[in-house]
């Protein structure tokens, strides 16, 4: 069952205001408001103090808002971050479960003090306003982006049931990796496979795209990043990280089923049916789970144009 | 401990004479010696009582001295090898961390009956099966005297894997990258190979041993090793930075502290991103270049004065 379409991660520094502008005009599923490496040290009191009213401001463009925190300035960054319309924090640089458990429980912490309650999808009525809920927890991303917790990842995963979703962040920087002759950037394929696996097996999502040695820093062109959020997508991927606003459309895109793929998976689910399964059962259920993806992506798109039409519906 | 130059080397059996004597001329970076497969089983007695000469001859070229011993009979190679001058004692066909340990308290003992300071002699280890492969963190991780390593690549990991050794693509990825992340995960030097095609299997193959140093060196791996002379020079250039490189790294590094100064953590130099991490690359880089420079002055200088005595 697809739960939330997250095809678009597009990271801002939250002192950016134009940055922001322009994230709330791209069309990204998610919006991350950066305190961590965008933000230089001298700025960083300046981006907290502006995450609160971005939030709703990019959740009435019909995005979902992470906040990426810096690692060694947690309690700090989520006081200035857990705020009505927040879905989760992502964490870049984490390396012990002891990182993860100390924001698992200041988010429930901070979630309690003020009810905070993770939103329902784009779109949806919120139903319920629960705060201590685990429906309704502010979720964890996992940045995986150094050896150490590639290598403990799955301790690290399991440290909070707040971690739904993961990737390797700005791996291809923080571990140095580089070109190979193949064009593959050192390492990476073997990552990328790793956490898929990973995150299969421990039932989150990863986030990523087949990025290569032209896209090195997740800046990569348009094209590159299509490219890279198509093999993303193939490879097990459910969604991918940006750092600039014109990679959004390639990623959303990339990461949607075409018209083509879909019109086949609905032929092969219809001829299993009407030849008593004589095509592969896998390869229907295959079919049938690219067809639901297609569709929450369409309905991801719907309540994104909902959510415009009653900010504008509002302001007039 | 400084971090070493290792781009070159030769393993060589250390019971051939005409070898070891003149291993000083190859201008290598470090020296392998070998007890274990090039020795036949009746010289392998013989080959223990020669590790003195060998590094004395090897000393003379200002080469980093190693020896591999036999994974079956550590307690018999390990006093042989610990002497002074013995930089790093290599472990073949690593399996376990207990192998690692016993090896870790045999050379604490040598280094203790042969005056050597505590901690001076390295390990070495070759993961050159599926049991060490399976076993990487568990090897990596057991002994403070291990600041390298690599996954199992090579005959002895194709003749354990059942496939063949030279083929048209990498049959050793997942080793590669599991001996990779695990040196990242406990903070070791990485120090494998990529990915070349080869299917010829000749080990004095120059241009393509150039190639590959030069594929290693632009993914920032740093080390090689060789079994041929023919390797030796192109190692030693492949894996040097160049000094287009080096002033591409000092202009990166400028630009990112100049943007440093301003508040500003990103940007743009001749269409590269620029950032801590590029300035972190940039100035691992440079560095580089300065040990690589040294080692050759060392090397030269060695090597010339061992020629002076040898013409006398």
């Amino acid at each position: 069952m697809v739960d939330r379409i997250r095809r678009s991660w597009l990271i801002v520094a939250a002192n950016d205001s134009e940055g922001l502008t322009e994230a709330a005009q791209s069309g990204a599923d998610v919006v991350v408001l950066d305190l961590q490496d965008r933000v230089h040290d001298t700025k960083k009191h300046v981006a907290r103090e502006r995450i609160r009213d971005a939030i709703p401001q990019l959740c009435a463009r019909g995005a979902e808002v992470f906040v990426r925190s810096d690692i060694e300035l947690l309690y700090a960054d989520l006081h200035a971050s857990v705020w009505r319309g927040l879905s989760g924090v992502m964490l870049p640089g984490v390396t012990s479960m002891a990182q993860v458990q100390e924001a698992d429980s200041l988010l429930g912490a901070l979630q309690a003090e003020r009810g905070v309650v993770k939103p329902p999808p784009v779109g949806d009525v919120l139903e319920a306003d629960d705060p201590v809920s685990p429906q309704q927890a502010l979720e964890l991303h996992l940045c995986l982006d150094t050896g150490r917790s590639n290598w403990d990842a799955v301790e690290l995963i399991q440290a909070s049931s707040r971690v739904k979703s993961i990737s390797l962040g700005r791996a291809d920087l923080v571990m140095d990796l580089r070109e190979e002759p193949t064009g593959d950037l050192h390492l990476m394929p073997y990552l990328m496979q790793r956490l898929i696996i990973i995150a299969n097996a421990t039932g989150v999502q990863p986030i990523g795209a087949w990025w290569r040695a032209t896209s090195r820093g997740l800046v990569a062109n348009p094209e590159d990043t299509l490219e890279a959020a198509i093999s993303g997508r193939q490879a097990g991927f459910k969604g991918g990280l940006c750092m600039r606003a014109y990679q959004v459309a390639a990623l959303n895109r990339g990461f949607t089923p075409t018209d083509d793929e879909t019109a086949s998976a609905a032929s092969m689910i219809a001829q299993t049916a009407g030849n008593n399964g004589t095509i592969d059962a896998s390869r229907a259920a295959i079919a049938t789970n690219l067809i639901e993806w297609a569709t929450a992506c369409a309905a991801r798109e719907q309540g994104r144009a909902t959510m415009i039409a009653q900010t504008d519906n509002a302001s007039n | 401990m400084a971090k070493r130059v290792r781009r070159s080397s030769l393993t060589m059996p250390i019971n051939t004479k005409r070898f070891v004597e003149r291993s000083w001329t190859r201008n290598c970076d470090y020296l392998n010696f070998d007890f274990e497969d090039s020795v036949p089983q009746s010289q392998k007695a013989y080959a223990r009582t020669l590790v003195a000469y060998a590094i004395e001859q090897g000393l003379q070229g200002s080469a980093e001295i190693n020896l591999r011993i036999n994974c079956s009979y550590p307690e018999a190679d390990v006093p042989a090898a610990a002497l002074p001058g013995m930089t790093q004692i290599n472990f073949p066909k690593a399996e376990t961390a207990q192998q690692i340990r016993n090896m870790d308290r045999l050379i604490t003992e040598a280094e203790r009956l042969q005056g050597i300071r505590p901690g001076t002699i390295r390990i070495g280890t070759a993961i050159e099966t599926t049991l060490g492969v399976a076993n990487s963190y568990e090897i990596a991780s057991a002994s403070p005297r291990i600041d390298a390593f690599a996954g199992g690549t090579g005959y002895d990991m194709s003749l354990d894997m059942g496939v063949e050794m030279f083929v048209g693509f990498d049959q050793f990825v997942y080793n590669r990258g599991e001996g990779a992340l695990v040196a990242k995960a406990l903070g070791l030097d990485y120090v494998g190979s990529v990915y070349m095609p080869d299917t010829t299997g000749n080990v004095g193959d120059t241009e393509l041993t150039r190639q590959r140093a030069e594929a290693n060196r632009q993914v920032g791996l740093r080390s090689g090793s060789g079994l041929h002379p023919n390797t030796v020079e192109p190692q030693n250039i492949g894996l040097t930075s160049t000094p287009e490189e080096v002033e591409a790294a000092q202009r990166s590094l400028q630009c990112f502290q100049q943007l440093d100064e301003r508040g500003v953590v990103e940007g743009e130099l001749d269409g590269h991103i620029i950032d801590k991490y590029e300035a972190a690359r940039a100035t691992e880089l440079i560095e580089w270049a300065e040990l690589c420079a040294q080692k050759d002055a060392n090397k030269a200088k060695a090597q010339a004065q061992a020629r002076a005595l040898e013409a006398q």
